[in-house]
């Protein structure tokens, strides 16, 4: 009987025992009145979070909910008011982080495409020079194309213009207009040439714009019959231009026509 | 025989009139119809093309156009082209 009491005496100190190590979170509990369990542990991590940075509660917080997923729920929102409010929201602002290297990681790949331009514009250093000769031909084409072309309209229309005689018989001879139709022009420059003489007799400067108008329009009714059947001449016609223009405008040349 | 060799002789002759006065008064001459484009264009006239030309006289001409229309054009004895309507 002795030794069943002292084993059922060493069984009760055992057990109390026992429950002396699982009675100190009570006594810890009375910060968190609500919880029992969950309790301890939080008190236990609240003092270690505070001091360290958010950063490294949320991994442990969240390692944690694995573990008292269930039991953490109530406990660490009362506690965490104090302590872990800035738990919870490191945590999401620690799980955006999270996020973000991830997506950070996909960026990666996009400044891999954004890469792959730049290697090429390496790898296409010998293009530029590829580009740039079609660039030099290009710029270097106008530049031919224009001193060409330049110098070979201006010569001829200048020597044209001069010999008014010639350009006249040429428009007699040329076969590019019909007789009408040069029975019809000749009717028109007539007509021109009279108000000319208005012009002069009565020097009204106003009529200079119409006459101008009229002008022009006969000179275009002249190159669009020529310009197919005799663009030589169309060419030396339009040349003259401004040379007759001058020659109606001036009152002393225009008496000498 | 004399009768009807004079009567044949004037139908023949009349033929002869007939048939040269007929291809003479058409214009069909492709310069001629430009040359009447170009004095209706530039009398400022619609006409568009000239498609067929008649003949009247001298420097005188009916004129059809592609769209239709009709013109006379002629000299005038002050000598200036005239693109008349018709």
């Amino acid at each position: 009987m002795t030794n069943s009491m002292r084993v059922v005496a060493i069984g009760v100190v055992a057990f109390l025992s026992q429950a002396c190590d699982s009675t100190p979170p009570t006594p810890r509990q009375t910060d968190g009145t609500v919880s029992r369990e969950p309790a301890p542990p939080p008190p236990a991590e609240s003092p270690k979070v505070p001091p360290t940075p958010p950063g490294k509660t949320v991994p442990r917080e969240g390692e944690q909910p694995s573990r008292d997923a269930s039991q953490k729920p109530t406990a660490p929102t009362r506690d965490t008011p104090r302590t872990t409010p800035p738990v919870p929201a490191a945590a999401p602002r620690t799980a955006p982080p999270r996020a973000e290297p991830t997506p950070a990681a996909p960026p990666p790949a996009a400044p891999a495409p954004t890469a792959p331009p730049p290697t090429e514009s390496h790898t296409a250093s010998p293009a530029p020079s590829t580009q740039t000769p079609a660039t030099t031909l290009r710029a270097a084409a106008p530049q031919t194309a224009q001193a060409p072309s330049a110098p070979t309209p201006t010569a001829p229309p200048k020597a044209a213009p001069l010999d008014l005689g010639s350009l006249e018989q040429r428009l007699r001879d040329t076969k590019a207009i019909g007789v009408f139709t040069k029975l019809s022009l000749k009717n028109q420059v007539d007509d021109l040439l009279e108000q000319f003489r208005e012009f002069h007799k009565s020097r009204d400067q106003s009529m200079l714009s119409r006459l101008r108008q009229t002008y022009d329009l006969l000179l275009l009714k002249v190159l669009s019959l020529l310009q197919d059947g005799d663009p030589a001449l169309a060419r030396d016609v339009s040349s003259s231009r401004e040379a007759l223009w001058g020659i109606l405008v001036d009152p002393d040349k225009f008496k000498n026509l | 025989m004399s009768g009807r060799t004079k009567v044949r002789g004037s139908i023949g002759a009349a033929a002869i009139v007939m048939a040269g006065a007929g291809p003479a008064l058409a214009a069909d001459d492709p310069a001629v119809l430009k040359d009447l484009t170009a004095v209706i264009a530039l009398q400022g006239q619609p006409c568009g093309q000239v498609v067929t030309a008649t003949k009247q006289g001298e420097n005188d001409y009916a004129v059809a156009c592609k769209d239709g229309s009709k013109y006379r054009v002629f000299v005038n004895p002050d000598g200036r082209v005239v693109v008349q309507k018709q």
